[in-house]
């Protein structure tokens, strides 16, 4: 009995000595060699296949470089880019959110300068989109990758049963919307459960329009007016306007069923943004898009054209030079066009020229060219948000508890402006 | 001599358990702990500021607002969940004790959801809940009670109990399991002399089973006190993260989730106010269970 005991004993502190150690290694990173492998990280899973075909072709032009595209899922992307970041184990290339999601991983100090080694960066890209990835006193840390626009969808072949036009103005609109309800269709493809969708698709949207856009949005960074201002009140009771037209138990309506609806035909119109042409081309929908209607004739239309995404170039890469060279690439013209037409909805915000195939992106990209129309952005993107409670969690609050009906406009405006006193407005 | 040999025999056997649990457990709560006394937005806080961040959560706007939205919430989730669990579970256990055919089936049948992962649990109640096309609407509208059709992952007041329902229905076979080993653990005698006084199933659960299984019912409470209020996985694929509708279903799991880690909308995070977060769910857990194993302390 004694020495199986004893045996015993030495088993088991063998066994857990084991397991301490059956980590396992970390595989080398094996450098040089034929290949290199640059790893590029996202946020868009449902751009793997369009990424592939745009990066092979970078591998055509430079074949001894091979491109990993690694998104992961858009509500990990943060948490997961930090921490790998952190560990040392992040990708070569990493997409950066606008402003200060970009922002805070420039400051961590994970990211490299980009104004000397992509030096095309503030010439070619628009003025607006290269301050989104840079510090006020204009070091660049991002390249801007692709810019959203947000506005109406519509169903070609509802709009055409009903021999209907887009509307110009907000009185239009309505009556667009009354008179398709009136129909029995269901006429916009929306909900509340979802907070993100109802301040960047809805509110900055259609909202724009009636709280002053681009200058208004300024002044409120400035610190010139309050969010308290009519302007917002006036925008929030505008955008209450069209939840008579919301499906009923809009309530409980998500992000992705307000996709699908869409998709699927169920509804007529959606507010939504240009990045979902990939998917309606995916599902073979026909479909036409109209700018937020404006409140009477004459006024310029404020149209919200904001840069989304950049890409950022990791201090830890094994392998700066060939991630130099891809960085340069993504921000030329080629490559403008090869996004533009395999990710129609996304349009690099480039000053340079560059083609577009399918109609619809184009007809989407030509509004923001239009004389009469000014472009804007998210309103709680820049700046307000760099602290907590950030703008943008106090308006998705504030936002989805009016439509709800729980609060009043003055409420919530009211409540997004006591969290903004704690901290911007020192 | 025989004495220390066991004992040296005990600690040999202890002694690799303690250290791994120490190690990856007792550690990490301690440097959390720490970490709640600083703030800072990367993955390790680095601005040293004391009980700031506890003094934050409680007093400050709209932190407080959120964090005593999350504890009534824990608090309602706990309750909805002990009745609709923990005492269905009892009943349907002192049921599965009777002796019937099929018993045995019925028993394994129950403890079928348990082994599905929360994830997809929810996900498919999510789907089944759905208003546009989801089955649960469409089976009220055959049976024609669509008077009943709410929006029920929308409404703030309706959100909570579904949720608190369906991780019942997820786990109603741990007590189960617990009270059927222990309705089976009582004697025999015991219950034939109950018999033979002439006792009701109901008096029998009143004067034999109750008291017989109060430590029992201490554990299962315990256990699930615990899972409550460190729940995250049922809100985050039911509702996001962010608690919808209108912070109706944030807990604590997921208001320490966006704090510490930020979020899609919002990429601000302070991992030192997620660990004072942290610290306060422990201590509240903690302070919870030992409450309850004080009251279901069987008398001897």
């Amino acid at each position: 009995m004694k020495r199986s005991q004893v045996v015993a004993v030495m088993l088991v502190l063998l066994l857990s000595g084991a397991l301490a150690f059956a980590g396992g290694k970390q595989e080398p990173q094996t450098a040089g060699g034929q290949k290199v492998v640059l790893r590029y990280t996202s946020l868009r899973t449902e751009d793997v296949e369009r990424e592939n075909r745009i990066n092979a072709e970078f591998t055509k032009k430079y074949p001894g470089i091979q491109i990993k595209f690694e998104p992961i899922k858009n509500s990990e992307y943060d948490t997961a880019l930090k921490t790998s970041l952190e560990t040392g184990v992040g990708a070569d290339i990493v997409i950066l959110r606008s402003y200060d999601g970009g922002r805070q991983i420039y400051d961590a100090g994970y990211i490299y300068e980009l104004g000397d080694l992509v030096p095309n960066i503030q010439s070619d890209f628009t003025a607006n989109s290269v301050a989104t990835w840079a510090t006020e006193d204009g070091t660049i840390y991002g390249v801007p990758y692709f810019g959203s626009i947000t506005g109406i969808w519509y169903n070609q072949e509802v709009f055409d049963q009903y021999s209907l036009k887009e509307p110009a103005t907000w009185d239009e609109f309505i009556a667009l919307c009354r008179s398709l309800k009136q129909n029995g269709e269901t006429v916009l493809a929306h909900g509340t459960n979802e907070q993100w969708v109802l301040t960047e698709t809805l509110l900055c949207t259609v909202g724009p329009n009636f709280y002053g856009g681009e200058k208004t949005r300024q002044a409120l960074i400035n610190g010139e007016i309050k969010y308290t201002d009519p302007r917002f009140v006036k925008a929030y009771n505008k955008i209450k306007e069209l939840v008579e037209f919301f499906p009923p138990n809009y309530q409980a309506i998500d992000y992705v069923t307000m996709q699908q609806m869409f998709m699927n035909g169920q509804a007529a119109m959606w507010i939504a943004g240009s990045w979902e042409l990939g998917v309606i081309r995916d599902a073979g929908l026909e479909v036409g898009w109209f700018g937020p209607p404006v409140e009477k004739k004459g006024d310029r239309m404020q149209y919200a054209f904001y840069a989304d995404l950049g890409l950022g170039l990791n201090k830890a890469t094994k392998h700066k030079d060939e991630a130099v060279q891809f960085l340069r690439w993504v921000a030329s013209p080629q490559h403008a066009s090869l996004l533009a037409n395999e990710l129609p909805g996304m349009f690099p915000p480039m000053k340079v020229k560059f083609e577009i195939s399918d109609p619809v992106a184009l007809e989407i990209v030509q509004i923001a060219q239009r004389a009469d129309v000014d472009t804007t952005g998210q309103l709680m993107w820049e700046k307000l948000s760099r602290q907590e409670p950030s703008g943008e969690t106090l308006q998705l609050e504030a936002v989805q508890k009016f439509l709800n009906g729980t609060w009043s406009a003055q409420q919530a405006v009211e409540y997004v402006q006591k969290g903004l006193d704690t901290w911007y407005y020192e | 001599m025989r004495q220390r040999k066991i004992r040296l025999f005990l600690i040999a056997y202890l002694l690799p358990a303690l250290t791994i649990y120490t190690v990856f457990m007792i550690l990490p709560i301690l440097q959390s702990m720490r970490y709640s006394l600083y703030t800072g937005t990367g993955i390790r806080p680095d601005q040293f500021v004391g009980f700031g961040n506890y003094v934050k959560l409680f007093t400050q706007f709209p932190f407080r607002l959120r964090f005593f939205n999350v504890l009534k919430n824990n608090v309602l989730f706990f309750i909805m969940v002990s009745v609709s669990q923990n005492v269905f579970g009892f009943v349907l256990a002192v049921l599965l004790t009777r002796r019937f055919k099929g018993r045995r089936f019925f028993r394994s049948l129950f403890f079928v959801p348990t082994a599905l992962s929360v994830i997809v649990v929810g996900f498919v109640f999510k789907l089944i809940l759905n208003p546009v096309w989801g089955v649960f609407d469409r089976m009220l509208r055959s049976l024609g009670l669509e008077a009943l059709i709410r929006p029920w992952l929308g409404d703030p007041a309706l959100a909570l109990p579904i949720l608190s329902l369906v991780t019942a229905w997820h786990f109603v076979g741990i007590p189960i399991i617990f009270f059927t080993a222990g309705i089976d653990g009582i004697s025999d005698d015991i219950i034939e002399a109950g018999r033979i006084d002439g006792v009701s199933v109901w008096g029998e659960v009143r004067h034999i089973l109750l008291p017989m299984l109060k430590p029992i019912i201490g554990i299962v409470t315990i256990l699930t006190f615990v899972g409550n209020f460190s729940e995250f996985e049922i809100v985050y694929s039911m509702e996001t993260v962010y608690g919808n509708p209108e912070y109706a279903t944030d807990v604590f799991g997921s208001f320490f989730y966006r704090t510490a880690f930020g979020t899609v909308m919002n990429n601000v995070n302070d991992v030192g106010l997620g660990a004072a977060l942290a610290s306060i769910m422990f201590l509240i857990i903690f302070v919870g269970v030992l409450f309850f194993l004080r009251i279901t302390r069987r008398e001897t």
